[in-house]
């Protein structure tokens, strides 16, 4: 993992914030006061997935249309979080809720559906694919999927201390992009949903793998800036089983049963957040995201299930633990 | 045509008209899939247009500060710089814009280590578990050092040791060295460059063992060489990485161990990957990625 760094040349944000006592962690400050987000209300729906067996691309159409998702014509980029990968845990969005996405997508008429992805540690992507079941289960893979670490890149000017980042055509092209995240926990950032997998669109082999660049950025700091550079968006979270303890790589598999969809990303995170017991409102990058989008429960509305009805709190290791809803 | 001669073949193929390499065919022209390409190139007589072509375009991307950025496009000096000094080292070109190259590789550093940081960690456990007096080389500036870009930089200066005048180089070694041994897993590899996390240990992974290895070529720091050389061996057995399988059949050669290749006939469609297994051929040029 990466470090923070607080000052252009000071102590690391994972160093600093153990010792600022209890108020604060890397990923989960209490910052000051952000606007309530842009006028309105934003829908997220919420749907009960037994297991990855189910008719998933059913649920995915269902949740395009609850959230009024317009489709028809759009080439689409679907950016699952493939991170690393151990058979004994569920580290990577699962391949059975991309294959309905993309099912789903070309169903409701997108002109094109594209998958990519840049895994913040292992070079190799393709074999990353293919222990992840990508390859095997998904028809025309090699087509249809590009190595976003390695794509060609155009200089975007947005929050960093460099003016801008680099980031790959594939996905400044692409007239929606489609996060198809996780439902983890995040020993930094205290979760990892449809916002933090933005962190996968930023090329490696620009800024090395892991990306530091972002941890120097901030991470939720970061979140913010790919999330208003990439403003058209949709969210997918696969929760079916999502990540407890020690996410996002070494937690231990959580079964929650839910898949999670919206249009305005913060809604759809602070939802998850609400659905894995953590308070959205205690994680800094949600606070920050109010700026683009609605946290606050008020602001929400839910479709599908309700939130009581699939709420499953996630455990969380002893750093985070103050991000507990309640 | 066999393993090697197909892979330099698919190389001059997928060469692009300004004469370097991208990452997949038709991508734009990169640093680091051109410096493998032309290390693995490099001695090939039908090969000898295709280098020249390529040499000319990495050595027009140096930049002001000496630094070598990733392409054309990208107006950042990078890790990558690294690769182009090891290259001059196998063209025997020391000329200024080498010199220029190894200072900028000298003033790389990584930005971690703050002394309020070390201050911490002498009352405090770290979440992230290193010692922090040693620095490597970092991916891009004021970001801090991990294992890949470290075990290049320290691999290029060894090469360069006997070119340049500067006091500095043996000393960048050695910390870089010290830095590497330092975040080591407990499994005896190298994953990017941290060894334990929240007090969890974090496993190595196959590529950057490997190239950590190579960056640790003649270290006299490394204590025991047969269990780095082991843990390279165990991941060689078991990855289905080909770009994993590539480094390390590189490393394991120049620690003397004669593992074949074990790559498909078909070169992969990553220039990256054909340019690394080929330089992983027993006569492939895995010699030129070694201090001497």
């Amino acid at each position: 993992m990466a470090e923070t760094r607080i000052g252009r040349r000071g102590i690391s944000r994972r160093a600093f914030w153990p010792a600022a006592g209890a108020a604060v962690t890397a990923g989960c400050a209490q910052a000051p006061e952000v606007p309530a987000g842009p006028a309105g209300k934003s829908a997220v729906f919420v749907a009960k997935a037994a297991s990855y067996e189910a008719d998933l691309e059913s649920i995915v159409r269902r949740g395009i249309t609850a959230c009024g998702l317009a489709v028809k014509g759009k080439n689409i980029l679907l950016k699952p979080n493939l991170v690393e990968f151990d058979p004994a845990t569920c580290v990577n969005t699962n391949v059975a809720v991309l294959a309905a996405a993309r099912a789903a997508f070309l169903a409701l008429g997108a002109a094109s559906v594209r998958m990519g992805e840049g895994p913040g540690h292992r070079r190799d992507t393709i074999y990353l694919a293919e222990e992840a079941g990508y390859r095997k289960l998904l028809e025309g893979f090699d087509r249809a999927f590009v190595d976003l670490n390695r794509d060609d890149v155009t200089f975007r000017e947005n929050v960093s201390h460099r003016g801008g980042l680099y980031l790959p055509n594939t996905a400044l092209g692409a007239d929606l992009i489609v996060s198809v995240a996780k439902m983890k926990t995040h020993h930094w950032a205290g979760a990892t949903l449809s916002m933090k997998n933005f962190f996968g669109v930023t090329p490696g082999a620009v800024y090395g793998w892991p990306k530091n660049e972002l941890h120097r950025i901030g991470i939720p700091q970061a979140i913010l800036a790919l999330n208003k550079t990439f403003p058209r968006s949709f969210g997918i979270v696969d929760g079916i089983v999502g990540m407890e303890g020690n996410g996002p790589i070494q937690g231990s598999p959580k079964r929650s049963g839910v898949l999670a969809m919206g249009t305005n990303l913060p809604a759809l995170d602070a939802t998850c957040c609400r659905i894995m017991g953590i308070d959205p409102l205690k994680l800094e990058y949600l606070r920050l995201a109010r700026e683009i989008g609605h946290v606050d429960e008020d602001r929400i509305e839910q479709r599908g299930e309700s939130v009581a009805a699939v709420r499953q709190p996630y455990r969380l290791i002893e750093e985070i633990e103050r991000v507990r809803l309640g | 045509m066999d393993v090697h001669q197909a892979r330099l073949s698919r190389l001059r193929a997928r060469q692009n008209h300004d004469g370097g390499w991208g990452y997949f065919p038709g991508k734009q022209s990169r640093l680091e899939p051109t410096c493998y390409a032309l290390l693995a190139l490099y001695g090939d007589r039908p090969s000898g247009d295709a280098w020249m072509r390529g040499w000319s375009l990495i050595r027009s991307w140096q930049q002001e500060d000496g630094g070598y950025r990733p392409g054309a496009e990208i107006q950042v000096s990078s890790w990558a710089t690294a690769l182009v000094v090891t290259l001059h080292c196998v063209h025997g070109t020391y000329d200024g814009r080498f010199q220029k190259a190894v200072a900028w590789l000298l003033g790389s550093r990584g930005i971690e280590g703050s002394w309020v940081e070390r201050a911490l960690g002498l009352v405090m456990r770290m979440p992230v578990e290193y010692d922090r007096r040693h620095k490597g080389w970092p991916w891009n500036t004021d970001t801090a050092s991990w294992v890949e870009p470290t075990a290049h930089s320290v691999l290029a200066l060894k090469k360069a040791a006997g070119k340049v005048e500067n006091p500095a180089l043996r000393e960048r070694v050695t910390e870089g060295e010290k830095m590497m041994l330092d975040r080591r897993s407990p499994d005896g590899g190298w994953n990017y460059g941290n060894k334990r996390v929240m007090r969890t240990d974090l496993p190595s992974y196959p590529e950057t063992t490997a190239v950590a290895l190579l960056g640790l070529q003649g270290s006299l720091l490394l204590e025991d060489p047969n269990a780095a050389v082991a843990a390279a061996e165990k991941h060689w057995r078991e990855t289905r990485s080909r770009l994993a399988k590539a480094w390390l059949t590189i490393s394991l050669r120049n620690y003397g161990k004669d593992v074949p290749l074990g790559a498909e006939a078909e070169p992969d469609e990553d220039v990256m990957i054909t340019a690394l297994e080929a330089l992983a051929c027993p006569n492939g040029g895995h010699q030129w990625l070694k201090p001497a």
